[in-house]
């Protein structure tokens, strides 16, 4: 039986994300991740005949708990020029602190005393809703509520793969719903933003399953994403045109995706859904699971163990900026060191340094 | 400037239509216009190429990347009146949006290095001037900014940073202050912020934005070794200390940021990195950043430093305030941010600090500009979804 481990941020440098892109934890994800998208083709979110037994309301009603959570950390007046609003920091600690006994409330799996489970499934669901500290969300956090998941799935909790699709157009999908709840509540920063130039400000997987959804029709054709009344009319049932949907009512100041989407105006321009679900999985392996930015922060556990030899690092609480600043009052011990230019980038995938963000 | 042609003068028309055509990258198809624009120094003659590749709007054609024309201004020779017709011509045809060609980036960026190098790490600058801050690629928000502030260089004005990443137009936006900088180098004065580097910049927008435009990394390149020229603070008459980010733990004294090497890569700790990364905090002392680079400083850091240094105000930018501009410690620190509406998302006012003969202080706000129609980029399938 797995002995359970809480799981821990291990990838640091170029090296580390190399051997993470051959593992089998990079390859049980991916494959995961297709797995959920080939269950969905050709089905809405609203379809009336997805199975939802128990298992899968358990985890709903984790999610409603998540909502009620946040429901009970309003925001206060201003009480900060900071853009992100604090009160989500209160919400988060709720969360953390009752992470554990929600999922003991809610997931009822059979395991030894002194091997929880929740220890690995907590830290993955805590992590889903982005970081307390920052303030932000990004694909990063997507990511963990897949592992989470995933670990769900490994642990033969969805019983079989009948309800693959319930998991990706129910779960999923309500997760996407609290996690909209969150960013507009608490103006989560996008995490790591290539502003225009990204897929989309906080979101990755809508778009994939999505184009999964679509991918046996030829209409609505991709180009439907700049005519509202498409997206009006498809927003509800698939992900895709709730995410177009999603932008046209937060992006202020244009009225065109041209302007502030241009990655997803240049994917409205491939013919067919099936070729926008194939590139969406290449371009997810591509930009979130092989950028380090990004999977600097993945969680390694037993169940989705570190690749070998990737070396340990000391805590990640010491070194968020892979420096403790503590010993700064010294000056120089750590710090001061020039860099010239032409060094500097391969420096830095030789340090052991998170990349800072904005 | 030093320019690197060496044609002689009475023979340069005539050998100009030789080193344009080896200077533009795969032309395929040149139009020659008649743009000379009436100029009456006869070698300031100016043919504008546009530089198109074949089939270019056939977006399934792997490997051919779809570029809207760019127009292109030879350039080169020695005397200055050409090089300074040649910058108003790029002024010109960056003020109206359109990015130079890549050679002529080349170009810019060379003679920008020529400029800045001899700039100093804490670039004195006189009053009156015009401070402002982040502008992310937000170009038509920073011609707003010139018709709030006036023109440059009928006004002087000092940037402090971040004029790439995350908006649509970084490219056209650091080509136009670079190419003012240059042209107007006592009038106008551009800092390094935290995003001109390479690192950021390949994860927020401008290496995506140089290879969808460009085709390649080559203009990306040209310009993030162009920031490492970048004065990284200025001082205005003595009292007014200018810098993206803020305080470092290890400066103390202006003079140490004088004796920094700041010809390099920003780099991830230290105090260049701090300058350009640190915030002010509302908790005393030095904090640790959650930006995980650089340092949170509170009311007594920046009492002390403007104290040992003789300053009346620090003014940074780096953070997005709602209002464009916010005082800290209680009035110590002043935060710029010149991008309204940040991202398309965030609703916020930009400001810019006018700055009198007298050190009298006034804040101008603004909101967006309209948006011209829709960019004319050509759309093109990205290589995942061919």
């Amino acid at each position: 039986m797995t002995k359970f481990l809480q799981p821990v941020k291990r990838l640091h440098t170029e090296e580390d994300l190399k051997k993470f892109q051959v593992s089998l934890t990079h390859h049980a994800v991916m494959d995961f991740i297709q797995r959920l998208a080939n269950s969905v083709h050709g089905l809405e979110l609203t379809d009336k005949t997805l199975p939802v037994n128990d298992r899968i309301q358990s985890i709903l009603d984790i999610l409603e708990e998540v909502d009620k959570i946040s429901e009970s950390h309003p925001i206060r007046l201003d009480t900060t020029s900071r853009f992100g609003k604090v009160e989500f920091r209160d919400f988060f600690d709720e969360l953390s602190a009752r992470a554990t006994s929600l999922l003991h409330n809610h997931i009822h799996l059979d395991y030894d005393t002194g091997n929880d489970f929740t220890v690995e499934l907590s830290t993955y669901l805590i992590n889903s809703f982005g970081d307390r500290e920052r303030i932000d969300y990004g694909s990063g956090h997507e990511l963990n509520f897949l592992c989470f998941l995933y670990i769900l799935d490994h642990l033969g909790y969805f019983e079989s793969s009948e309800y693959d699709k319930s998991v990706v157009l129910k779960i999923f999908a309500r997760y996407i719903q609290t996690m909209r709840g969150l960013q507009l509540k608490y103006w989560l920063e996008p995490a790591g933003s290539h502003g225009v130039w990204g897929l989309d400000d906080y979101h990755f997987l809508p778009f994939l399953f999505g184009a999964a959804q679509l991918s046996p029709f030829t209409r609505p054709r991709p180009l439907s994403i700049h005519n509202k009344d498409y997206v009006t009319e498809f927003k509800d049932k698939y992900f895709y045109f709730a995410c177009i949907n999603f932008i046209n009512e937060t992006k202020i100041g244009t009225t065109s995706l041209r302007q502030s989407s241009p990655m997803l105006d240049d994917i409205s321009g491939v013919k067919t859904w099936k070729k926008i679900e194939e590139g969406m999985l290449k371009m997810y392996d591509a930009e979130v699971l092989s950028k380090l930015p990004v999977v600097q922060h993945f969680l390694f556990g037993a169940i989705l163990p570190c690749p070998e030899g990737v070396p340990e690092h000391y805590d990640d609480e010491v070194d968020e900026d892979g420096c403790n600043h503590e010993v700064h009052s010294s000056w120089g011990d750590c710090c001061g060191i020039k860099v010239p230019s032409a060094v500097a980038a391969s420096a830095m995938e030789h340090k052991k340094h998170h990349v800072p963000f904005d | 400037m030093d320019l690197d042609s060496d044609v002689q003068m009475e023979d340069a028309i005539e050998q100009q239509d030789v080193s344009e055509t080896v200077a533009i990258t795969n032309p395929t198809e040149e139009d020659e216009d008649e743009d000379d624009a009436g100029m009456s120094n006869s070698l300031s003659v100016k043919q504008t190429i546009t530089s198109t590749i074949v089939g270019d709007d056939d977006s399934d054609e792997k490997g051919v990347i779809s570029r809207k024309p760019i127009e292109q201004v030879p350039i080169s020779t020695t005397n200055p009146k050409t090089q300074i017709d040649t910058l108003d011509a790029w002024i010109e045809q960056l003020s109206q949006c359109k990015p130079l060609s890549e050679d002529s980036v080349k170009e810019l960026c060379d003679m920008a290095i020529d400029v800045l190098k001899d700039e100093e790490n804490v670039q004195p600058v006189n009053v009156p001037v015009t401070i402002c801050g982040d502008i992310h690629g937000q170009f038509h928000d920073l011609m707003e900014l010139f018709k709030i502030g006036g023109p440059c260089p009928d006004t002087n004005y000092l940037f402090m940073g971040d004029y790439v990443d995350r908006g649509y137009y970084s490219v056209e936006t650091v080509s136009y202050l670079v190419a003012m900088k240059v042209r107007y180098p006592k009038r106008i004065t551009i800092l390094r912020g935290n995003h001109e580097s390479r690192q950021i910049t390949q994860v927020y927008g401008f290496y995506d934005e140089c290879f969808r435009k460009y085709g390649s990394a080559n203009v990306w390149k040209m310009f993030t070794d162009l920031f490492d020229y970048f004065p990284i603070t200025a001082l205005v008459d003595n009292s007014i200390f200018c810098l993206h980010g803020g305080l470092s733990p290890m400066i103390e004294t202006i003079d140490q940021v004088r004796e920094l090497n700041r010809f390099q890569e920003v780099p991830h700790e230290g105090p260049m990195c701090d300058l350009l990364w640190s915030d002010p905090d509302d908790r005393g002392g030095w904090g640790i950043s959650p930006r995980g680079a650089g340092f949170t400083f509170g009311q007594d850091i920046s009492e002390q430093f403007n104290h040992t240094n003789g300053l009346s105000l620090t003014a940074r930018a780096h953070q997005l305030v709602m209002e464009g501009y916010s005082w800290s410690h209680p009035d110590l620190v002043v935060t710029i941010f010149s991008a309204p509406n940040y991202c398309y998302r965030c609703g916020n006012q930009a400001a810019i600090m006018e700055v009198d003969e007298n050190h009298n202080r006034d804040f101008l706000q603004y909101d967006p500009s309209i948006r011209p129609g829709e960019p004319t980029v050509t759309r093109k399938t990205p290589d995942y979804f061919l």
